[in-house]
């Protein structure tokens, strides 16, 4: 089934296509000639060891770092010369974010937090907590909505920067090391409302991780080593 | 059911007698448990049966420990695809993969890239069990969470050795 | 361990350096002041002792010399006055030729010689004869040094005189030696007595804000500095050498400041002499600090601050695991209100009710009254930040919005202790500011206005002259710029004197025509009675001038009038101060020598020029104050938003990579510590204007008047200098939310 979904949507060409990338930081390079292809409505998994550039590929993608050379392209329009004012509309309007800890601010309750994007995008203040108030049941976090992010467990919060990452419904949803800081159960929860929301909203996922049983959540991997990314031969069976 | 697939690689290495065969076995894959010489012999007469090793010229001496065993060019590619193919990713497999990857390195033959397929195969089964759990009930949920488990160690394990391969090429072709 | 501490604090990194230096400019800026108000106060004595002299009487305290081989010195001291300065004037007769000889002049001078401070020399050359050097018989022989004058800018004068004139004329002494043992609150010094008070008061009300600042500052990189102590522990440190390691950082940083503290008064201290604040400027050698001025600071800086070090951690008990904080901040409650609305209820009801009897009690109430709506401030101010905070927040549609009042909500406390400083500063300086506004437009207005600038009076109360010739009236008519001259006599019925009340006058009322402003006569009368109508800051009688006043017949002819003993002379002038210095001068030349003085003759609507120049100096005190305090202040908010941004770095990173735009983070900083900033000002100066405005009712029946242009200079200048700090730490935010900080590896 999922062979099928990559196929339709290989017609339309890739929502996420990064060519050649190079980027170094001073004299370390990160990117040495990285390049990755996502398809619409993939949940793609970036696999590799520290240090390997994962993260670095991943701020690429999302024009959070512009590469010294190479190009990155969402949906047909390439994005890596845009101006940080333009990339950062972009991420603010079309991608999703979802990190390992410490995105959530302190000092709002859980439902501000998630309403936050919709803020910035300029909803007014009642709508858009309606709006957030929504993705509380669909998490399990019923309940929690007025709770602030010191007061959550660690999956409980997970949970709710998923629906600030979702919260704006996102072409892409990038998610670095989403479960790194939580153990097996909660991180399979998180896991399992990850893809099931990807899924039902047709969002592409890029999703950085060490971790295979979370890998094993996306359709398929890429291994990141020494700034480049390979994909072992698919076996055949 | 892989001695004989182990002593066909040490024979590609280099050909040897039975007695230095045993002994090279027994120091890189032994594991504390020496490998009797009557199943060393058979093996190997196994293996000419079959057309996978050719003995040698007999030395001076008597008895069947003067033997030489070189390997035929169908060993050679027995042996090349066992070490091109991924085993079936099943749990408590790790001897096999670390036979495969010590004779690699021995070998010359490119390991990271077997090991690489291997992660592939492993992940794609994890895949699988993954889309198993989705649906299943508690117990065969908690069956694919142990398939699931030992595979992520297996895979734990393949990062390591990846990272080691130099270190690991140095000692073992010295 | 004190080497140790040494490292941390030099090589720690680069939050260190920054928390080392932060607070080392804290510190400076405190020290810097507290030397500068140290040298302020020393050369206030110093003043007072040059000027000793000028008490010099028949039984001096400590005499410059053995009276037994000097001759008797005949000296009279009295103030003249030149527009609103000051002239101290000296008269002397020598007897013989060892006669005691004032400070800085090298010989007595002979009649018709004077000696002058080289500022009334100036004057002298600058301004026409008939205005000022006429005065002075004879001519200038040289000029006082430096030695016997109060300020560069005080104007003396030594007037020689042969005895015979100068002898036994009212107010003059023989003397024997010379005063040089200074009792303070002198006339002579021209600044109020208790200037060391409002000295203290002032600095006072400036260090607390850089108290502020310093306690801010050693918040920075608090965290980090924290967890370094902690993995100590764990490695196995006591927590004795802990605080020795905690001590000797902040006698590193505290020492850095005293440095750069005594460098900020050498280089302030030529200023702080040029500008008058007391009223007069001084003697730049006068800004002097004693040794032990220099060595309590120097030593004692550094010990505070490593005192309050160790003070410090006993709030926090660092554990090998981790920080624990002892106390758990609990939201401020309703209740803080009541201090501030007790302090100004307690001035209302003087405000209704109207002012307690006597002197003592009244300074009690209002002492009570003034300190409770300062201390309430304090009090009520994080309460009231938390409650416009969480207002704010609840309303606020956009994110910046709601994430800085929810901050200041969470966090009220240490919002408002950054702005605390202020309070004391503007509410202090402004109520005073008020103050001394109304009063002084209520002395102008209730001194006669504008009639009352323009005439002038010369009263012979004391020693009423008993022949002033035609010829002098006429002399005194001629001056340019006099409209009219009025003589009135003492009335041999109301003579007046001490404890019989001031004495009525007769006008011939031909005379009295000549200048409308005293009254108008009864159609028909020849003679009139005037009542005693006085300037030099008597309020008391303004209410007795105007045209529209009758003045009630007297039973006197004219003619018998004019031979009376004279009570005042009355010029009315054209208002210009050219004008008004012409008379002073023709009176000075033209009465003769031994009428007593009662001081220099003035307008009816000038508060004397000493209670000008105090007022003057308040306000200016009061200036620098505010404009020194307001940054100073801001300079806290900024350090502590700085410090707060470090415990908001990841989130505020991960918003700036998810796409928040740098924009938005730069208006929640900014709206953090801005608008604490203009509301505490806003709030110290409404009580500040609120509480004078009371205290004016209660004290005099006035309204407050408003406060003018300077005012709103100072707090405009000094608010937009806030800002401009403020602003200096947006690009930090930059700088902290980068990328980098969303590394995990």
């Amino acid at each position: 089934m999922s062979t099928d979904r990559r196929e339709a949507s290989a017609v339309d060409g890739p929502v996420v296509d990064a060519r050649d990338l190079h980027l170094s930081f001073g004299p370390t390079p990160a990117l040495r000639g990285a390049a990755l292809a996502v398809a619409r409505g993939e949940i793609v998994a970036v696999m590799g060891p520290s240090g390997s550039g994962k993260t670095t590929l991943l701020h690429c993608l999302a024009g959070i770092l512009v590469p010294d050379e190479g190009e990155v392209w969402l949906a047909g329009r390439r994005i890596d010369r845009l101006s940080e004012t333009a990339r950062s509309a972009l991420r603010r309007e079309r991608f999703g974010f979802v990190f390992q800890t410490g995105q959530l601010v302190p000092e709002l309750t859980a439902e501000e937090n998630v309403a936050l994007p919709l803020l910035l995008a300029g909803v007014r203040r009642e709508q858009a907590v309606a709006d957030a108030g929504g993705w509380f049941d669909r998490l399990g976090l019923d309940g929690l909505q007025r709770r602030r992010s010191g007061e959550l467990s660690g999956g409980q919060a997970q949970r709710v920067a998923l629906a600030r990452g979702l919260v704006t419904r996102p072409e892409v949803l990038f998610a670095d090391e989403p479960t790194g800081s939580l153990d097996s159960l909660a991180g399979e929860q998180v896991m399992n409302l990850l893809t099931d929301s990807a899924r039902a909203a047709g969002t592409t996922v890029v999703l950085v991780t060490h971790d295979a049983r979370v890998a094993a959540y996306a359709d398929r991997e890429v291994m990141v080593r020494d700034g480049r990314v390979t994909t072992a031969e698919r076996v055949p069976r | 059911m892989t001695v004989p697939l182990t002593l066909l690689g040490l024979l590609e290495r280099e050909p040897s007698h039975g007695y230095d065969l045993k002994r090279d076995y027994d120091t890189y894959f032994g594991r504390g448990k020496a490998l009797p010489f009557g199943q060393v012999y058979s093996t190997l007469a196994r293996l000419a049966r079959d057309g996978k090793v050719a003995v040698g010229e007999l030395e001076p001496g008597a008895g069947p420990d003067r033997k030489r065993y070189v390997i035929t060019e169908h060993g050679a590619t027995e042996v090349e695809t066992w070490l091109g193919q991924p085993v079936e990713p099943e749990p408590h497999l790790q001897t096999v993969l670390f036979t495969k990857v010590v004779l690699a390195l021995m070998l010359g033959r490119p390991a990271d890239q077997y090991l690489d397929a291997q992660r592939a195969a492993h992940l794609q089964r994890m895949r699988e069990l993954t889309e198993q759990r989705r649906n299943a009930d508690l117990v065969d949920a908690l069956l694919a969470d142990h398939g699931l488990f030992h595979l992520e160690a297996d895979l734990r394990w393949i990062d390591l050795t990846v990272a080691r391969l130099a270190e690991l090429r140095n000692e073992v072709c010295s | 361990m004190i080497r140790l501490g040494l490292r941390f604090s030099l090589a720690g990194g680069k939050e260190a350096a920054v928390r080392l230096a932060v607070t080392a400019v804290a510190v400076a800026l405190g020290v810097g002041l507290l030397l500068l108000t140290l040298a302020c106060v020393s050369a206030l004595h110093s003043q007072d002792r040059r000027v000793a002299w000028l008490e010099t009487s028949t039984h001096n305290r400590r005499p410059n010399v053995d009276e037994a081989t000097t001759d008797p010195l005949w000296g009279a001291v009295n103030l003249d006055q030149f527009g609103s300065r000051v002239i101290d004037r000296v008269d002397v007769a020598a007897t013989g030729p060892h006669s005691p000889i004032p400070p800085g002049i090298s010989r007595l001078p002979g009649p018709g010689q004077y000696f002058a401070s080289p500022a009334l020399v100036r004057l002298l050359h600058s301004t026409p004869a008939d205005e000022l050097a006429n005065r002075y018989p004879g001519r200038l022989i040289g000029t006082i040094g430096d030695q016997a004058l109060a300020s560069p800018d005080s104007l003396t004068i030594i007037v020689g005189h042969a005895v015979a004139d100068l002898a036994h004329t009212p107010g003059a002494a023989e003397v024997r030696s010379i005063e040089t043992d200074p009792q303070g609150s002198s006339v002579f010094i021209h600044h109020p007595g208790r200037l060391q008070l409002i000295l203290a008061v002032v600095a006072g009300a400036l260090l607390f804000p850089v108290l502020i600042f310093i306690t801010t500052a050693t918040r920075l990189a608090a965290a980090q500095r924290e967890q370094r102590f902690a993995a100590m522990r764990l490695v196995g440190a006591s927590p004795r050498q802990i605080a020795v390691i905690a001590a000797v950082e902040a006698m590193l940083a505290a020492a850095a400041g005293v440095v750069g503290g005594f460098v900020l008064f050498v280089l302030l201290r030529p200023v702080m002499a040029r500008v008058p604040f007391t009223g007069q400027s001084f003697f730049p050698a006068d800004l002097a600090l004693t040794p032990v001025d220099v060595a309590a600071v120097a030593v004692g800086v550094p010990v505070v601050a490593a005192a309050a070090a160790m003070v410090a951690l006993r709030r926090v008990s660092i554990t090998p695991l981790g920080v624990v904080r002892r106390v758990s901040a609990a939201a401020p409650r309703a209740w803080r209100v009541v201090p501030l609305l007790s302090g100004l209820c307690e001035l209302g009801y003087f405000a209704v009710v109207g002012r307690p009897s006597t002197t003592s009690k009244q300074i009690e109430a209002y002492g009570v009254g003034f300190v409770l709506v300062m201390v309430g401030l304090l009090i009520a101010g994080p309460w009231l930040t938390m409650v416009g905070a969480r207002l704010a927040a609840r309303r606020a549609n956009r994110p910046s919005e709601l994430l800085a009042g929810r901050r200041l909500a969470d966090n009220p406390r240490a919002a408002f202790r950054s702005v605390s400083g202020l309070i004391l500063a503007l509410f202090v300086t402004t109520a005073a500011w008020g103050i001394i506004t109304t009063v002084v437009g209520y002395h102008n207005a209730s001194t006669g206005g504008a009639e009352g600038q323009r005439l002038m009076a010369e009263d012979f109360v004391d020693h009423p002259l008993h022949a002033l010739t035609s010829t002098t009236v006429g002399q005194l008519a001629a001056i340019r710029g006099v409209t009219g001259v009025v003589i009135a006599h003492i009335s041999p019925t109301a003579p007046g004197g001490p404890g019989m009340g001031p004495p009525d006058g007769l006008v011939s009322c031909a005379d009295l025509g000549e200048i409308p402003a005293l009254g108008h006569c009864q159609p028909g009368a020849d003679t009139a009675s005037l009542p005693w109508i006085s300037g030099a800051g008597i309020s008391t009688n303004s209410s007795q001038l105007g045209a529209k006043h009758l003045r009630p017949a007297a039973a006197y002819s004219p003619t018998q009038v004019e031979s009376l003993p004279v009570r005042s002379i009355y010029i009315e002038t054209d208002g210009s101060s050219a004008a008004i210095e012409r008379v002073r001068t023709a009176l000075e030349r033209l009465l003769p020598r031994d009428r007593g003085y009662v001081g220099p003759p003035s307008t009816i609507s000038e508060i004397s020029p000493d209670a000008q120049q105090q007022l003057i100096g308040y306000q200016r005190l009061a200036a620098v104050a505010i404009i020194a305090s307001i940054p100073i202040a801001a300079c806290s908010l900024a350090v502590s938003v700085a410090a707060g941004l470090t415990d908001r770095k990841r989130p505020f990173s991960l918003l700036r990579l998810a796409g928040t735009p740098l924009r938005v983070l730069r208006q929640v900083v900014a709206l953090e510590a801005a608008v604490p900033l203009l509301l505490v000002s806003a709030l110290s100066v409404g009580a500040g204007f609120v509480a004078a405005d009371l205290f004016l009712h209660a004290q005099l029946s006035e309204s407050l008047r408003p406060p003018g242009g300077a005012y709103v200079a100072a707090i405009t200048t000094a608010l937009v200098l806030s800002l401009g700090i403020i602003a200096a730490t947006l690009p930090l935010l930059q700088r902290m939310t980068g990328p980098e900080v969303a590394r995990n590896e």
